[in-house]
């Protein structure tokens, strides 16, 4: 077994080694020394990355969960807002960052207690509308009357399928022109799908989200859209319009035709 | 590595209880390393752990738990970074953690040492970890790193390279 063969062997795991490689380093004292070197760096590494304690409490934290979550599906399922953990636990550190999110893009909930969304769901609505913004001359087509084109449930269910779900009934087109589908990429980690039809009062965008990284429904707006984040099934559905578009209409229209097949 | 079944009892509270006592230290240990940050790496574990118990019907195979774990918190790591973009740390200013050895001249080496494998591009070093700390197989890392097998050896196989030149103990790299 020539050098460069042994290192490349036994590189992938130098502590689980076969007869083979042993053999051949039993045999050659330079493969020997490249044995016991790469081992002993081996030892170092697996002693140093593994001497990573866990903080102490951790434990105690992760059972915890079980309770937190079940009292937040107990009072979602009374329609109220789940509690959210003790403010000094850094599960929750930045609340910084949602005050100031909150008092740029006017945030607003649909909720009768304060604690409303996290940071994390709040920072979901601040995604879709950088994305918009990027990516905004699909909208800008719809708005000038620049794109006339119109999807069929087939075209669409072939970008719906991106992000886990479909449209389960021909009767939602009836209603609505879809001028765009196409997959999205708001959340690069999870798979999107992204779809632009005429409002009453210009373009409209429904993105679902094959994740759940909201869990309230919330409303946001800024200068120009105006949107809400709404849980549904696996994952999430995000509708933006311009600031005068009545969303809630097509929210349910929406929630209700779409299926989740994962 | 040997399945293991890590999931007991018959409750989803049960199993999932088993479950983080079974774990919880290496997610952490992941975490850490991916998150070169104590209170990010725990907060990361937290939400990773929040997911599991809200998704566990949805582990097919007890065996593959720990794996399925990991995943998980590949993917959290992923979206927190997407939308926070952590302040850069100074990761050759870690703090290392005390192994029995306190030798003044064996802690300059493990500092070097963590600062090397924190060096390491995320594509070599995240195989490394999984299978220093998850003792994960190849296959494994894998199905977690979505890739084919060879990608994962040749990773490895760099990563390893890397580490024995930064120390010496090679002149160059050897070329995969």
């Amino acid at each position: 077994m020539n050098e460069i063969e042994f290192r490349k062997r036994l590189y992938t795991n130098p502590l689980e080694v076969s007869q083979e490689l042993l053999a051949a380093a039993g045999a050659d004292p330079a493969l020997q020394k490249i044995l016991d070197q790469t081992r002993e760096l081996e030892t170092e590494i697996v002693a140093l990355v593994n001497a990573v304690e866990a903080p102490s409490g951790l434990a105690d934290k992760l059972m915890a969960i079980t309770d937190t979550a079940s009292t937040e599906t107990e009072l979602q399922n009374l329609g109220d807002v789940a509690s959210k953990p003790a403010a000094n636990n850094n599960f929750f550190q930045y609340y910084a960052i949602a005050a100031s999110l909150l008092l740029a893009l006017g945030v607003t909930f649909s909720l009768t207690f304060d604690s409303g969304p996290s940071s994390t769901e709040i920072a979901v609505g601040d995604d879709v509308l950088r994305h918009l913004y990027l990516d905004g001359f699909e909208i800008d087509e719809v708005n000038n009357e620049l794109n006339t084109t119109i999807f069929g449930l087939p075209a669409i269910n072939a970008v719906m399928a991106e992000s886990g779900t479909r449209l389960v009934s021909n009767d939602l087109l009836q209603n609505l022109a879809i001028r765009s589908a196409k997959p999205c990429e708001v959340m690069p980690a999870f798979q999107s799908a992204h779809l632009i039809f005429e409002g009453t009062q210009g373009a409209v965008s429904v993105i679902v989200i094959n994740n759940r990284p909201v869990s309230i429904e919330y409303s946001f707006h800024d200068e120009r859209f105006n949107g809400i984040v709404v849980p549904m099934g696996e994952g999430n559905m995000v509708l933006v319009g311009e600031n005068n578009e009545d969303l809630e209409q097509y929210k349910t229209l929406f929630a209700d035709n779409i299926d989740w097949v994962i | 590595m040997d399945e293991i079944p890590i999931l007991q009892g018959n409750t989803k509270k049960q199993r999932y209880e088993s479950l983080v006592a079974a774990v919880y230290q290496d997610v952490y240990r992941y975490a850490f390393w991916l998150c070169k940050n104590q209170p990010m790496a725990e907060d990361l574990v937290q939400e990773t752990f929040l997911r599991a118990w809200r998704s566990l019907e949805s582990l097919q195979n007890d065996k593959a738990a720990k794996a399925w774990l990991f995943t998980i918190l590949r993917r959290e790591n992923a979206r927190q970074y997407e939308r926070y973009r952590p302040e850069l740390v100074d990761i050759d200013g870690q703090s290392i953690a005390e192994t029995d050895d306190n030798e003044p001249d064996s802690k300059m080496d493990r500092q070097l040492l963590h600062n090397a494998i924190n060096r390491l591009e995320s594509d070599y070093r995240e195989p490394l970890l999984l299978q220093v700390i998850g003792g994960f197989s190849g296959k494994e890392i894998a199905d977690i790193l979505g890739l084919n097998n060879n990608a994962v050896m040749t990773r490895l196989f760099r990563a390893r390279g890397k580490l024995k030149v930064e120390f010496g103990l090679d002149t160059v790299e050897i070329e995969d």
